[in-house]
């Protein structure tokens, strides 16, 4: 018998090593894993007073940015967040901005007053429950995802390797210089392709989302 | 009457300058190198070290730093040595010296230090996603708590840290 077992034991051993690898990936966040279905959300409102749920979206690719109107990252970020969308114009991806703080400038009142300040050009969604900010373990914001047509989460973290942080004099600047890695872009390019992004992971950086509880 | 005056003048002058001599130095923001960060760890072995990582872009960071003065005037005679490490830009002076006026203004009479690395390399080095984030290391200079909000379902709270803190310096009280 004992002679028998260890094999198996080996087998066993070795198939949990080859789905820690397919799921793989997840070195910073600590909720979703590379590879992953993307967890859900129904009824979620938007600034446009309309309510949206992720199986409405038919793109090849959706992208969500988690954002948050106080946060210096976030507002460093928006001229390139602005930009991203654009340049995806015409093709199958689907950008959705999501608020999940519960501070009241980053409130709902407040995201479409800073939304239309700015001029985002991306639906922009509230959850005050922070149920979608748990499930995609989004601790960061800006913090995105990228998923591809067979909803399953292709990319997480930053949008390129230079972050922007408004500066005190109100500019903003790149902390690593001008961006040379742009990670989304080259996911959503993947997903529209059909393959795994070249990166799959980055550390996220930027405010922190505080969460209830728990 | 002469040398009353010199011995009173004498006696005046010395006073001022004990007074003086008294006087803590001021809270003030001093650069540190990751390197030299890690040495600065290793010279405090022997002490109970309570990190708080913070940055005048983050909010959480400043509503919470008044607690860490607290526990400061709480525990300083007990052993502990609490340490601020910023990790604003460094190359944005106005923010420095914002942190630097926060600092005074929250009374921080400890060691600060501004974080003299990029900020994406500054995160990367610490293994952080994100501050606030409480450090507390024991005396044997190993970590024993590492308090940061990178897991949605597991956010630290100022009575998590109180009570870990407390733990801690009741068990090496001992």
């Amino acid at each position: 018998m004992t002679l028998h077992w260890k094999p198996y034991a080996l087998a066993a051993a070795l198939v949990t090593l080859v789905a820690a690898t397919v799921l793989s990936g997840a070195k910073y966040n600590s909720v979703i894993q590379i590879g992953m279905k993307a967890p859900s959300f129904s009824n979620l409102p938007g600034i446009d007073g309309k309510t949206y749920s992720l199986p409405d979206f038919k793109e090849d690719a959706v992208v969500l940015v988690f954002l948050a109107n106080h946060c210096p990252w976030v507002r460093g970020g928006e001229k390139d967040l602005i930009k991203i969308v654009d340049d995806f114009k015409g093709k199958s991806v689907r950008f959705i901005g999501l608020g999940v703080n519960l501070r009241q400038d980053d409130a709902l009142p407040a995201m479409k007053e800073r939304a239309a300040k700015v001029g985002y050009n991306l639906l922009y969604l509230h959850d005050p429950t922070q149920e979608i900010g748990r499930k995609y373990g989004a601790t960061r914001t800006p913090e995105y995802f990228v998923l591809n047509k067979e909803r399953k989460v292709i990319y997480a973290g930053l949008l390129t390797n230079s972050p922007a942080l408004i500066q005190s004099d109100g500019s903003s600047r790149y902390v690593n210089g001008e961006p040379k890695d742009f990670y989304v872009r080259d996911a959503i390019n993947a997903a529209l392709a059909g393959k795994p992004a070249p990166v799959a992971e980055t550390r996220a950086q930027g405010c922190t989302v505080e969460y209830s509880g728990r | 009457m002469g040398a009353a005056l010199r011995l009173l003048l004498f006696l005046g002058a010395t006073l001022a300058l004990g007074a003086q001599n008294a006087t803590p130095p001021p809270i003030d923001l001093q650069r540190i190198h990751f390197g030299q960060w890690k040495r600065e760890l290793a010279s405090l072995k022997g002490r109970i070290v309570v990190v708080d990582v913070w940055a005048t872009w983050c909010a959480p960071c400043l509503e919470r730093f008044p607690h860490v003065v607290t526990l400061y005037n709480q525990y300083k005679d007990r052993g502990v040595t609490f340490v601020s490490l910023c990790v604003d830009d460094r190359e944005d002076p106005q923010a420095v010296e914002q942190a630097r006026q926060f600092l005074r203004r929250q009374k921080a009479a400890f060691r600060n230090y501004l974080m003299d690395e990029n900020i994406t390399q500054a995160f990367e080095k610490l293994d952080l996603l994100g501050i606030p984030a409480v450090f507390i290391y024991d005396r044997s200079g190993r970590l024993r708590h590492n308090f940061n909000g990178d897991d949605p379902n597991h956010q630290f709270t100022q009575k998590q840290v109180e009570e870990a803190l407390a733990r801690l310096v009741a068990d090496q009280d001992q």
